[in-house]
């Protein structure tokens, strides 16, 4: 459980880093190292978008599933890790 | 548990008029309020009494019966007890602040927003309906929930977890798996930072860093270096997988200035991504002193430890403890292992280790008991304090050791002549690392091999000869180690307790090394390990860090290298021959 926080926290002093994110498989933020109304804001977000490219891959081929997204837009970069139960959320701003 | 309760006002909801009224005296039946007191609390706090005002109606009570306590706690194991305050209802108590738990709501409206996707189901199976599961509020209202997380959100699902459900989930196994291997990838994502949107036509070019040279000289490639686990300690020992070609282990001593911490560490690091953070972190009991990755079995990590133990880590598991350890025993190794190495082949392989008091062992999986072991003495006299151990490249029977006197042995497992054979004498010092040629060519050299000592020099040695060939003199200090390049026939690399790291190609000089650079600080470099496509060189030193080198061009072997190898050894056996003519026989120990 300490490994948790201290990786987590190794992670967000990396440069660029603006916050981490988990949430569980129903949208809800487990952990967190943002405010609570950003949290969640982009953990209902987030959780609808990777809902939706999830099933974008499924129906091109049923076999196939989602590994890795990552939404870059002009200010930062959205970074989420889905599994079965839980997704990681890293959002970093890539030019620092 | 002794509750004592005492009744400060009395109110009760009348659900015809839907009003809370006040009732002055009521008088509770003792059993009644047995069974409601213990089954459910009704609390309603309002801050200021007075600001209330309750208009007199039925006195009778209704469904609902509201009570303002206070509880006092008694640790006595009764039943309850009750006292009522005659005075109440005709004055204003004072309120202490009390913690206050709600259960028992009406369904609370929640504003969702339920857009569905829209799939369209065309006879292909949805084995997960994990789309639709977030839009429907999960009530469940035997939950306990905080106070302050009662406020509605728009559009987000309503249910909010707990502290406590949120520590648990951190807890929990899969949780765990789940976050070590997407941090990992995420780790590496976050390290790749090549700016896609790059305009050459705006700004300058600028030179992308990481870029190497690829020169004809060493430059340095990576360090790596972990806070926590790194500092303070010394590199024991290295070893590259043979599966993997970017991935290295790295053996560390113990921290003496955390003597909390683990002493025996080894970490596993990746060249291939830029993070800098190692992929597998293992700790032992017992410091590391050696390490290496199972030839035949790429998921095991095998160590050697100060106390004798051998340890095996899997990085299947995600215990960073050993998975298997052998018994400190006499039947198997007392003193500190320093060479742990797997011969044989995928069918029949062994894990041979030997210790500093001579003793070596054959062991296989899973290890408990080595099935073999022998006591390795010179002349049935003296047992010999090992060092280090090298088998020539495609031999599982004769191998050569090196040892604390200075001297060296060469040894076979089986056989007649099981045990020591026969021993080369020539360092002054004690040996501290041997290498046998491991370039595969035209010409069959596997009868070298080469030393490094105390005694400030590298010696190369033939199997044939139990003197030295040749005597490499040009360091200062202690020299830790020494490899010969596994694709050059004539290059070897030697690290030396000030930080130098010697490249020597002895087609082109004998006498001074071909590359050479200092790392940064200086530190003593205590192993040095060829990666196996002979491109890189890891050097480990005396704080913990390990530094990559690109040898470049230099180590490129071409095909005529190994014919003028043969050459230069037949002139280095010339002159041996005529130094002893001359009377110049190096001084035996």
């Amino acid at each position: 459980m300490a490994e948790v926080e201290e990786t987590l926290k190794r992670i967000q002093s990396q440069k660029g880093v603006q916050g981490i994110i988990i949430v569980n498989a129903e949208g809800i933020p487990i952990k967190t190292t943002l405010d609570n109304s950003s949290t969640v804001q982009y953990a209902g977000l987030i959780h609808q978008s990777v809902m939706k490219a999830r099933s974008t891959v499924r129906d091109i081929d049923p076999q196939n599933d989602l590994t890795f997204l990552r939404i870059r837009s002009k200010k930062n970069e959205i970074m989420i890790a889905p599994d079965k139960d839980y997704f990681l959320i890293v959002i970093q701003n890539p030019s620092d | 548990m002794r509750v004592c309760v005492q009744i400060l006002r009395q109110f009760c909801f009348n659900s015809a008029t839907k009003r809370i009224v006040e009732i002055p005296d009521l008088q509770w039946e003792k059993s009644q309020l047995n069974r409601n007191v213990a089954c459910r609390f009704f609390f309603i706090w309002f801050p200021d009494l007075t600001e209330l005002k309750l208009p007199v109606s039925d006195p009778n009570p209704s469904l609902c019966v509201c009570v303002l306590l206070t509880l006092q706690w008694d640790t006595d194991p009764s039943v309850l007890q009750l006292q009522s305050d005659s005075e109440l209802g005709r004055k204003m108590q004072r309120l202490g602040a009390t913690k206050i738990t709600q259960v028992d709501f009406l369904p609370r409206e929640v504003v969702l927003y339920c857009k569905e996707t829209q799939t369209p189901i065309t006879g292909t199976e949805e084995e997960d309906d994990e789309e639709i599961i977030d839009l429907e509020p999960a009530l469940e209202s035997d939950q306990q929930e905080e106070v302050d997380n009662k406020e509605t959100r728009e559009g987000y699902p309503g249910r909010e977890l707990t502290e406590e459900e949120k520590q648990q989930i951190l807890k929990s196994e899969e949780f765990l798996s789940f976050f070590d291997c997407s941090i990992r990838v995420m780790e590496r994502a976050l390290a790749e930072q090549s700016d896609i949107f790059f305009d050459y036509s705006g700004r300058d070019l600028e030179d992308k860093d990481g870029e190497l040279q690829g020169g004809s000289s060493l430059s340095l490639s990576r360090l790596f270096y972990d806070e926590h686990w790194s500092k303070h300690r010394v590199i024991t020992c290295l070893d590259w997988s043979p599966q993997y070609p970017e991935l290295l282990v790295a053996s560390y001593n113990n921290n003496e200035d955390a003597p909390h911490e683990p002493d025996g560490v080894a970490l596993v690091w990746n060249m291939k991504f830029k993070k800098n953070t190692p992929e597998y972190v293992f700790h032992c009991q017992s410091p590391v002193v050696a390490v290496g990755f199972a030839r035949f079995h790429p998921n095991l990590v095998v160590g050697g430890t100060y106390s004798g133990q051998i340890v095996l880590w899997d990085n299947r598991s995600h215990r960073r403890t050993p998975v298997q350890r052998t018994p400190l025993s006499a039947a198997a190794h007392t003193h500190p292992v320093y060479c742990v190495n797997v011969v044989g082949t995928q069918n029949a392989n062994n894990l041979i280790t030997v210790s500093t008091d001579g003793r070596m062992c054959s062991w296989t999986q899973p290890i408990s008991t080595p099935w073999d072991f022998m006591e390795l003495v010179y002349n049935k006299s003296k047992p010999v304090a090992v060092t280090g151990m090298a088998f020539p490249t495609g031999d599982v029977n004769n191998y050569v050791v090196g040892s604390e006197e200075g001297t060296v042995y060469t040894a076979s497992r089986h056989g007649s002549k099981a045990g020591i054979c026969e021993m080369f004498e020539g360092h002054q010092g004690p040996v501290t690392g041997l290498s046998c040629h491991n370039a595969v060519g035209p010409v069959d050299f596997s009868h070298l091999f080469v030393t490094s000592s105390f005694d400030w020099t590298v010696k190369l040695w033939s199997t044939k000869h139990n003197k030295p060939l040749y005597s490499f003199e040009d360091n200062a200090d202690y020299i830790y180690d020494v490899m010969w390049s596994p694709v050059h026939p004539a290059l070897f690399a030697a690290v030396d307790g000030m930080g130098r790291l010697d490249l020597w190609n002895l087609n082109s000089d004998t006498e001074v090394p071909t590359a050479s650079v200092t790392v940064e600080g200086a530190s003593a470099l205590n192993r040095v390990r060829w990666a196996s496509g002979g491109k890189e060189v890891a050097v480990g030193d005396s704080e913990g860090r390990l530094w990559i080198y690109d040898a470049g061009e230099l180590a490129v072997p071409h095909s005529e290298d190994w014919a003028r190898f043969a050459r230069t050894l037949m002139e280095i056996k010339a002159n041996r021959g005529d130094a002893e003519e001359e009377g110049l026989v190096e001084l035996t120990p």
